[in-house]
């Protein structure tokens, strides 16, 4: 086979980036996105300046705060973050026809046979970086190696704004000092475990036997010893770039910023959600057959109702009725909820036969939410929505670089 | 308990329970089916508490009672006997010694104190030709919805009135209705009721032993009777709302074009063949003077049939399920079919044409989009 060579694009704190091409005042200073202060939530994102104090993307807004008070609290513009990805993929689609998104600031690109075109890949990757600048104004780190996942452990070591290249042969080698945490897909739970055995860096695993690790963590042990020789295993890393299987499943929550038992917003915001659910189904060409509720209450207690349809749909209004169906069955009136959840999953082809019964009107808002949609393209999520969903809007949150595919898998 | 019965008019008897009888064992004595010796004959009942069954057979009855026995295996062995008198005696211990010629058996059994009660025989609310019924049901009984979901289409309507009886099933892609205009008697007040899938079939099986006999249907607060001659189906009622089938009867459909039963059922069992697995779709385009009947598909390949017609309206082509074709055109009498319809996404009505039928008949079936 072939060497392939891999760059891991990653963009410099995004969400903080992309706020301040719009407010040039905020360069240099903490800046935490995620919320205008000690609220309830979690960081979505911090500068560098931020991090300084130790704040970090999936912390706790009032921790955040906590360490850093005299930080620049923002709620954030989750449209300005998609619109700047999507600029972002265009940029990387000029240096290779095999990119693949992994998150909303981060992508792999298969640059093998490349090399006429853009050069060796230093030269590809400070071009890269530069029309990256020129195109979007942004700050981006790039990994280049043999195997994605070196690729991405390395783009991570030249951050800000750097360039690094193991090159082959080398892999073992840099990534031997690392924390085992640097690995992706090492989590909290995996690191915890392989300290209580004494392994600490990269280079500890590495030493360790592949039955011994296979035995103690099962299947995910393999990957994780292939991983710590430099190799891309286990889980997504096993599938080519840019062949992407398409997402699983499709979900969108909202935690209240103060727990309600309002029925009417309970529904709206389920109403919202659907609608939000739905657009992403269509935005993927996908129908779904289940349809999940997630209510978590005051005490913390969650449940999940699930259903699955007689066929799949994707649209707000089929998806609302049913999950609204479970809501009522599952909630007690009077209890404060403080997370509802949509989830869609089973994802099926679409039903082609159309229905005597419904009076056409199915296929009637097949049609409705597809203008919805377009008019959503143009002026924003926000200008369309169902009625009944109108008092559920409220500020959707993406998190930067929270990592999809590869968490932690050592259960 | 003892009795000596005609070894076929057993094995006849035994035959109708077996579609009603428990086959999972959840419940034991509802595996089993209920033998009463009285006035000169047995009764033979069965039930799984959504539907039961009871028969009758003449007997030399020695000394009347009752008993429980496994209904599969009494008929399985029972048929393995020789042509002959067999006598059936309950023991103590609730076990069934059966004896015919020089073949002796004792046959586990239960008490018949938990076999349950079946609900009696409400004064009749109409009587109905069987002959009639059963070809009613052949008509409709396809269409039945099988997603338990849709528990309202998992039966068919039944509509008696003094001057006509309606049978309509649909499962929400497609519609059978029947009506015919004559033979109803004794319906003084209208009957509207949902009949469960697995009631049609057995009401059909019924209907078709008894031939040119009658039907004669009762109705409780939660129960249906429909009794053949000596032979009593009883089936739990489905309640719901059946859907306003008038309303998705096409009132506009005036595209028009006759076909060969036969011709335009063997093109569609052909195409099908070629369909997509799942989903069964086929495509008809109407032209003048022709049906063309076609798929393709990029896994299984592609097929083609023409079949001619006297259509004459503009081209209207349009894709259906091939199963819900087939499904009417295996049933529908007569040598020709007419198609109806209105346009690509509208739903397409199917009827025979021709010959004059006791019956209106009509079958609505929805496009797949293509």
């Amino acid at each position: 086979m072939a060497a392939h060579t891999y760059f891991h694009v990653d963009m410099d704190a995004f969400f903080v980036s992309v706020e301040e091409l719009f407010d040039p005042s905020l360069k240099g200073k903490p800046v935490i996105v995620g919320g205008k202060g000690p609220e309830r939530g979690v960081v979505s994102a911090a500068s560098y300046a931020a991090r300084k104090y130790g704040v970090h993307s999936a912390m706790p807004l009032r921790r955040a705060y906590e360490l850093c008070p005299h930080a620049i609290f923002l709620a954030g513009h989750r449209e300005r973050y998609a619109e700047y990805s999507r600029r972002v993929r265009r940029v990387l689609d000029d240096f290779s026809p095999l990119v693949e998104m992994a998150s909303i600031d981060e992508a792999y690109l298969d640059m093998s046979g490349t090399a006429r075109l853009f050069g060796p890949p230093l030269r590809a990757a400070h071009l890269l970086h530069e029309r990256m600048k020129e195109r979007t104004g942004l700050n981006c780190s790039v990994g280049i190696a043999g195997a994605r996942m070196v690729a991405k452990v390395a783009s991570d070591q030249a951050k800000p704004n750097g360039v690094l290249w193991v090159m082959p042969g080398m892999e073992a080698a840099f990534l031997a000092p690392l924390e085992v945490r640097k690995i992706p897909g090492v989590g909290k739970v995996t690191e915890r475990r392989l300290h209580d055995i004494g392994i600490r860096r990269v280079g500890d695993l590495a030493g360790l036997d592949e039955a011994f690790l296979e035995k103690r963590f099962g299947k995910w042990g393999l990957a994780l010893a292939g991983k710590a020789h430099g190799l891309d295993a286990g889980g997504w890393y096993d599938t080519p770039v840019g062949e992407d299987e398409g997402p699983k499943s499709i979900s969108h929550e909202r935690t209240f910023g103060e727990d309600t038992a309002d029925p009417e917003v309970l529904e709206a915001t389920l109403a919202r959600l659907a609608e939000m659910v739905g657009r992403r189904l269509r935005e993927h060409g996908l129908h779904a057959r289940t349809v999940q509720l997630k209510l978590r209450d005051h005490r913390f207690h969650t449940i999940t109702r699930a259903r699955s349809l007689d066929r799949a749909t994707q649209l707000d209004t089929e998806i609302f009725t049913e999950v609204r169906r479970l809501f009522r069955a599952a909630w007690k009136p009077g209890t404060k909820v403080r997370l509802l959840g949509v989830h869609t999953s089973g994802f099926d082809t679409p039903a082609a036969q159309l229905d005597l019964l419904d009076g056409g009107q199915s296929e009637r808002w097949r049609s409705v939410l597809a203008a919805a949609d377009r008019i959503r393209d143009k002026f924003g999520d926000a200008s369309v929505s169902l009625a009944k969903a109108m008092r559920g809007r409220f500020r959707e949150r993406v998190h930067e670089a929270q990592p999809r595919r590869e968490e932690d898998r050592s259960e | 308990m003892e009795f000596t019965v005609n070894k076929s008019d057993l094995v006849r008897e035994l035959g109708l329970s077996q579609g009603v009888v428990e086959k999972k064992t959840t419940i034991p004595i509802l595996s089993n089916v209920l033998i009463e010796a009285r006035d000169g004959q047995i009764l033979l009942t069965a039930t799984d508490l959504e539907l039961g069954i009871r028969s009758a057979c003449p007997a030399k009855v020695k000394k009347e009672g009752s008993g429980t026995v496994p209904a599969k295996k009494l008929l399985d062995y029972v048929r393995l006997l020789p042509d002959a008198e067999i006598t059936i005696k309950f023991l103590e211990n609730h076990w069934a010694q059966i004896t015919c010629g020089r073949s002796r058996t004792k046959m586990a059994g239960m008490s018949r104190e938990s076999f349950p009660e079946l609900p009696p025989m409400p004064p009749a609310s109409a009587e109905i030709p069987a002959g009639l019924l059963s070809s009613m049901i052949v008509r409709t009984i396809f269409a039945i919805s099988a997603e338990e979901s849709r528990f309202t289409l998992n039966g068919a309507l039944l509509l008696l009135k003094p001057a006509s009886s309606i049978m309509v099933s649909t499962d929400g892609h497609r519609l059978a209705f029947v009506e015919t205009m004559k033979d109803v008697e004794k319906a003084g007040e209208n009957l509207r009721v949902l009949v469960p899938k697995k009631a049609m079939a057995e009401i059909l099986r019924l209907a078709q032993e008894t031939g040119d006999g009658k039907a004669i249907i009762a109705g409780d607060e939660n129960h249906l009777f429909f009794e053949f001659g000596s032979r009593l189906l009883i089936s739990r009622k489905l309640t719901g709302n059946f859907p306003d089938y008038d309303r998705v009867l096409p009132k506009d459909n005036t595209q028009t074009a006759q076909l060969s039963r036969d011709e335009i059922k063997a093109a569609v069992e052909r195409v099908a063949q070629f369909a997509d697995e799942r989903s069964r779709a086929i495509r008809l385009q109407f032209t003048p003077g022709e049906v063309k009947v076609f798929t393709s598909s990029v896994e299984t390949g592609e097929s083609e049939e023409s079949v001619p017609t006297n259509y004459a309206g503009p081209e209207i082509d349009i894709g259906f399920n091939a199963q819900y074709l087939l499904d009417f055109l295996r049933v529908v009498p007569g040598e020709e079919v007419c198609f109806r319809l209105k346009d690509q996404r509208s739903a397409g009505e199917l009827t025979p044409a021709g010959g004059p039928e006791s019956f209106h008949y009509r079958y609505i079936v929805m496009p797949m989009r293509i």
